[in-house]
């Protein structure tokens, strides 16, 4: 029984990953209260760390060509104990889509939408997103692309137009972070933009050449590394040392901008990328969360979970934080130790167990 | 309240399994000729009543006159120098000089259609309803006593447009000639531009009163055969009593009925239809419309105008590029504003911000107010100047600019730069004339949303509107290809158009193979002078 | 049943969706904007309590062309209270509108202010999501609400013109503009002492102007002294800041004098630790034309070109010397060299940081200059009417 049609070529797929990781732009703010200007390293030691776990990912992912993380789950550890683990995937997902959520939600009400109540925000956002939820993962990956378009031509005409006020030497000297703040800021990094790639164990899937999955994958995760890289590097190098207390460095570096007095005032364009962005990410949440639901409870669609499970996500979002001081701490602090079952533990200890049990068997097999 | 929904609900659930038996045709008795004229005659004269425009000439001929004979035919839709000359005089005048008739059989009436008449398409016909059909359709009808078959000879001619200059698309360079309302001159018009075997037409008859022809034209190999299929089972599909224009049609086979954006593209030129038929697409051609539709349509054509292809391609990439810049503005443009005035004041530079204050102190309304006051407005001024006799339209146009443009801002009901956007608006929107009706629609929501929510609601109105894009499709081919799903090779005539030599395949996402169209090294290589 | 059910939940989706759309919270027409342009924060002696000056455009005056006249474009309005945050709002009493800051141009410390220690007077302008880090930051040399009252005579809006004005210093590089930003990175970093440009009031009556003279230095968030123009010229010379600027030298010859005018300078800090001492190198290279002249000397040689830059650089060697002695003096590290030895020794600095105030002034600086005369202008001698 397969819930989702639909089928995403490789590139759809890179850029997909590009889009969720370039995502978090707004989400690498937690790792500059930590690391400082050293934040650039983190980024690329954050990607080290994740591509082995990227790596397990695909080898599950081409073990059971076509099975998602829930059908994966129950194959190898029976109905009972699978389904367990699946449901512990999708509180997950499910608690990822409000984190994200949330993130939009406090930066649209500091920046864009001061007097607006959250809660109508975030119904207009999940709506669109449950919108292009009910269209598919192809629709999904469509979109991507549109929006990985726009989000890089901003991201890379803000770092030009930036140039005349970066100073290198913001970035000396470099490697003097603590090293246990360093571990600190790279666990953060390879939990949040990186790890949450865990998602794509549900999209995965349906990559109609599943042997391009690795290297579509991998290339995905470069690019947005890339595009992290890029927007550290510009934030360090126009803020400086005030980036410790900015709370959107983005954002601050961009109102900067001021070339001949004509083209300023272009902060607008962060929150497009940012909005755009997120959209994506959370979209793959809320689909990831739906579709394994729909699996979880052997449905036919998952059409009529959507609106259950935006109201879901909504609630979930107000619940999870009362304040942003408290969402940025535990986003700093106790979330990627909260993200390493799902994202480290589970998938590699799923591979041994396939491994160990030596499945999947033959093709055509039982479990077929 | 729910409740009430719920009520209505039911009602309409009860129009929807109880469906008025609703009679689409008019029932024509199934009945054969007979040996007998006058009983043939009077069957016709009760089917098709007394209309004063149907005529039955009875006459004799033969050897002394001794065969009866009749023709049918209506005055209006028939040639009658046709039939004088092709019909009536050689039967009356020349079949005086044969000899006398043996026996009045289908041999005969065989003999009178292989050796007498004068005219190209003549039918031989047994039932009653193909003679109507026939006559009704400018056929005239030659019955003759003791035959038990009649003639039907195309005798078709009325007073029509000839091929005129295009109304819409209107070029500078490029044929000028547009399709007519007669379904033969449009097949006729493609034909003498595709001068192929390929080119396949296929005729049915949709409506059962209306009996309009419709024609799917396509070249054979090229054209998807599933996309022909496809094409004729939801052609087929119609059964209404009657088809009137392409747009009918087009209503009945849209993939999205409910979507704001059109899914089968029409035009007025052969030149296009040719250029689309060339793509792999099919073509839909109705009888008494000049207007072509061709399936299956993508967004980006609405950008594509003939022009493009036949000017050089710098310039055309150049306006191709202006046309996508004209239709955001269109859409967004009013909204923009809005937002950015009411919401976003952070966005105006300085100086412009106390222009932008100094001009809306004192005017009552707020902006988004304004806008749509200004939008309803602009929109009616455009209605009354399409169908309006041009020199009414003028004077239309006149007053609505003075109003718009002088009395509203000093009055001080709209503030000035309001007058800009819209005029800016106003004119994009006429850019794009297939997506003119779309942007108006769109505008408003955009306005409502910017009204609002600001930037965020345009960006989530945005969001939508691709998401809806990307997930619709048109005749099986998504509709907002090549740009989502992204098909690289495609995008040599999107937002540039690639000089003619270089565009050697067709587009991917109309042929599915991406087949060659030509030879792929066509770059102009002149020899050098030395 | 189907139809049924997806009616009511469409309805569930309209009602939500349009109740959160009916809200327009955020909705400001431009007209219930007051637009900001300027600030100014004077401290009440007696009370102790802050006294916040707007300036607040009023658009309809400023488009009025000639014909009316009387109005000012703007208004200004004080209101005390014991933070700023608080005064502001109590504007509210005053004004029916919000005001806006995301226009605002300038940011002026009154004297009181800037010695009492300026930290928490612009929490509020990095917090605010209103205001932006691009306002520049000025002292007032004394009162700091006057200086928005003095009528501008080519402009309409004093802060407005304020801001051209710090704009075009950059011609002379004797005073220089401070956005917050800047500001708030000096603030922030380790020993570097966050500058501002000083604006005073001259004039009586009518001839009232705004005037720029100099740069205030800080101690932390503390006021610490004034640099003159040739040392603010010296400061800039220092951090690379120079711009363009004219510069007066003796005529070679002795009889008149010669300016040169300033196309570009950079300028390189180096520091180094010998012998557990800093040593610091600046080197300052500085390439200009040869502006006018009052003597009758043909400079179009090269050994005159030669001895012209000589006198250059030892006249931007002294105005550097003079910051010098003035930075030493107030013991403030405007130039930056306790970040440019953080950057450069990490590892030492933490051991040098907390002695840094007794380090600094006895830093060794060796000041190198090179400087460069380019192009002669139009003309190549001087018009001489007595040379055949």
């Amino acid at each position: 029984m397969q819930i989702e049609k639909g089928q995403i070529s490789s590139s759809q797929l890179v850029l997909l990953i590009v889009g969720f990781i370039q995502g978090s732009t707004l989400t690498v703010t937690f790792s500059y209260g930590v690391t400082r200007h050293d934040t650039w390293l983190v980024v690329l030691t954050g990607l080290a760390i994740s591509i082995p776990f990227a790596l397990v990912y695909i080898a599950l992912v081409q073990k059971f060509p076509g099975k998602n993380l829930v059908q994966i789950n129950d194959l190898i550890y029976g109905p009972y104990l699978g389904k367990l683990f699946s449901a512990f995937y999708l509180l997950f997902f499910l608690s990822l889509s409000a984190a994200n959520l949330r993130y939009l939600g406090d930066f649209i009400l500091t920046y864009v939408l001061p007097e607006t109540p959250m809660i109508a925000v975030l119904i207009m956002f999940t709506f669109v997103c449950s919108w292009a939820v009910r269209s598919g993962i192809e629709v999904i990956a469509r979109c991507n692309i549109i929006f990985v378009v726009v989000t890089t031509v901003i991201v890379g005409s803000t770092f030009v137009l930036l140039l005349q006020d970066m100073k290198l030497t913001n970035f000396l000297p470099v490697f003097v972070t603590p090293l246990k703040d360093f571990i600190h800021g790279t666990h953060v990094m390879a939990a949040i933009p990186f790890g949450e790639t865990a998602v794509f164990l549900m999209v995965m899937p349906y990559l109609n050449k599943i042997k391009h999955a690795k290297s579509s994958f991998m290339l995905g995760l470069l690019i947005g590394a890339i595009t992290l890289l890029t927007v550290t590097f510009r934030d360090i190098a126009v803020l400086g040392n005030t980036i410790t207390i900015i709370s959107q460095p983005s954002f601050e570096a961009v109102r900067l901008i001021n070339i001949a007095k004509i083209i300023t005032r272009l902060e607008i364009f962060v929150a497009v990328v940012l909005l755009v962005t997120f959209f994506i990410k959370i979209s793959l949440f809320y689909y990831a969360t739906l579709l394994g639901t729909a699996h979880l409870f052997s449905l036919r669609s998952y059409g009529p979970l959507i609106l259950p499970m935006g109201i879901l996500i909504i609630s979930f979002t107000i619940l999870i934080a009362d304040s942003t001081m408290e969402q940025v701490s535990s986003a700093s602090n106790i979330w990627p130790f909260y993200t390493i079952p799902g994202e480290f533990l589970l998938p590699s200890l799923t591979l041994l167990v396939a491994k160990i049990r030596g499945l999947p068997e033959n093709q055509g097999g039982k479990f077929r | 309240m729910i409740g009430f929904i719920l009520k209505k609900l039911r009602f309409w659930q009860m129009l929807k399994f109880n469906p008025k038996k609703e009679d689409y045709t008019t029932k024509l008795p199934q009945s054969e000729i007979s040996h007998d004229l006058g009983k043939n005659l009077k069957i016709l004269k009760d089917i098709m009543g007394t209309s004063r425009d149907i005529i039955f000439r009875e006459f004799a001929f033969g050897h002394r006159g001794q065969v009866k004979g009749a023709i049918i035919f209506i005055d209006g839709l028939t040639d009658k120098s046709t039939i004088n000359q092709s019909i009536i005089k050689p039967l009356m005048f020349d079949s005086r000089l044969t000899g006398p008739e043996e026996k009045l059989d289908n041999d005969y009436i065989d003999l009178i259609k292989t050796t007498m008449l004068y005219a190209g398409d003549v039918e031989q016909v047994t039932s009653i309803n193909d003679i109507v059909d026939g006559c009704l359709s400018g056929d005239t009808i030659l019955f003759i006593n003791g035959c038990k078959d009649a003639l039907l000879i195309s005798t078709e001619g009325w007073e029509s447009r000839g091929v005129e200059d295009a109304k819409t698309d209107a070029v500078v360079r490029g044929p000028r000639e547009g399709f007519s309302e007669s379904l033969r001159t449009n097949t006729a018009l493609l034909r003498r531009k595709i001068k192929s075997t390929e080119f396949t037409l296929e005729t049915m008859v949709i409506g059962k009163r209306t009996k309009t022809s419709v024609c799917i034209a396509y070249l054979k190999g090229l054209a998807n055969p599933s996309l022909i299929e496809e094409v004729r089972r939801r052609l087929e599909r119609i059964n209404t009593d009657a088809i009137l224009e392409s747009g009918y049609i087009e209503q009945f086979i849209e993939d999205a009925p409910f979507s704001l954006f059109s899914t089968v593209a029409n035009s007025e030129k052969p030149d296009v239809v040719a250029a689309k038929l060339l793509e792999g697409r099919a073509a839909i051609l109705v009888d008494g419309t000049p207007f072509v539709l061709t399936v299956p349509m993508l967004f980006i054509e609405s950008f594509q105008s003939a022009e493009d292809y036949y000017s050089r391609p710098y310039f055309a990439s150049l306006i191709r590029t202006l046309r996508f810049l004209a239709f955001v503005i269109s859409v967004l443009n009013p909204a923009m504003y809005v937002a950015v005035s009411t919401f976003h004041q952070e966005l105006i530079p300085t100086p412009l911000l106390f222009t932008q204050a100094a001009a809306h102190e004192g005017i009552p309304f707020p902006a988004v107010v304004q806008a749509l006051i200004m939008g309803v407005f602009f929109e009616i001024l455009r209605e009354a100047g399409v169908r309006l006799p041009r020199p009414v339209g003028q004077a239309v146009s006149i007053v609505g600019a003075l109003v718009i443009g002088e009395a509203a801002v000093s009055a001080g009901v709209i503030e000035a730069p309001m007058v800009i956007m819209v005029a800016i608006t106003a004119v994009s929107s006429f850019v794009i004339p297939a997506q003119t009706d779309v942007g108006a629609i769109l505008r408003i929501i955009y306005l409502i949303l910017a009204g609002t929510m600001g930037g965020f609601g345009i960006l989530l109105g945005l969001i939508g509107t691709l998401i809806h894009l990307a997930s619709l499709r048109s005749f099986g081919t998504p509709y907002f290809s090549p740009l989502a799903p992204l098909t690289a090779r495609d995008l040599k005539d999107v937002f540039i158009r690639a000089p003619i030599w270089a565009m050697s395949t067709r587009p991917r996402t109309i042929d599915l193979k991406g087949s060659q169209r030509q030879k792929s090294n066509l770059k102009p290589d002149p020899p050098s002078d030395e | 049943m189907k139809n049924r059910v997806r009616l009511l939940k469409l309805t569930i989706i309209c009602v939500l969706i349009i109740s959160s759309t009916t809200g327009c919270w955020n909705r400001r027409e431009l007209d219930n904007l007051a637009i900001v342009t300027g600030i100014a924060i004077d401290k009440i002696k007696d009370s102790g309590k802050t006294q916040l000056t707007v300036q607040i455009v009023k658009p309809a005056e400023l488009k009025r062309e000639g014909g009316g006249g009387t109005g000012k474009a703007y208004v200004n309005n004080t209101n005390t209270g014991d933070t700023i945050f608080g005064s502001i709002r109590g504007f509210t009493h005053k004004f029916s509108q919000k005001l806006y800051f995301q226009h605002n141009q300038i940011l002026i410390f009154s004297l009181d202010i800037a010695k009492e220690g300026v930290q928490k007077y612009i929490d509020f302008f990095l917090r605010d999501p209103e205001t932006r880090l691009t306002v520049l930051v000025l002292v007032a040399k004394d009162k700091a609400g006057e200086i928005l009252d003095v009528e501008p005579q080519l402009q309409k809006i004093p802060a407005m013109d304020i801001t051209n004005i710090l704009e075009a210093q950059s011609a002379t590089s004797q005073s220089s503009q401070v956005k917050l930003e800047q500001f708030l990175t000096r603030l922030m970093s380790k020993t570097t002492a966050p500058i501002a440009p000083l604006i005073e009031i001259s004039g009586e009556g009518s001839e009232k102007v705004a005037l720029i003279s100099g740069m205030a230095v800080f101690k932390k968030d503390k006021l610490a002294g004034q640099l003159n123009a040739i040392e603010t010229r010296g400061l800039l010379w220092v951090i690379g800041e120079v711009k363009s600027g004219i510069i007066d030298v003796d005529s070679p010859d002795g009889n008149g004098k010669v300016s040169l005018e300033i196309v570009r300078a950079s300028s390189k800090i180096t520091p180094e630790i010998k012998d557990g001492k800093i040593h610091i190198k600046v080197k300052i290279t500085e390439e200009g034309n040869l502006g006018s002249q009052s003597s009758l000397e043909n400079y179009a040689l090269p050994r005159a070109v030669e001895s012209l830059e000589k006198m250059k650089a030892a006249a931007i060697r002294s105005e550097v010397l003079a910051v010098l002695k003035k930075a030493r003096k107030l013991n403030t590290d405007i130039f930056g060299f306790g970040d440019s030895v953080y950057k450069k020794y990490p590892k030492l600095w933490q051991e040098l940081e907390t002695r840094w105030d007794e380090i600094f002034p006895q830093i060794e600086v060796e000041v190198a200059v090179e400087a460069k005369l380019r192009r002669l202008g139009r003309i190549t001698e001087p018009a001489n009417p007595e040379k055949e």
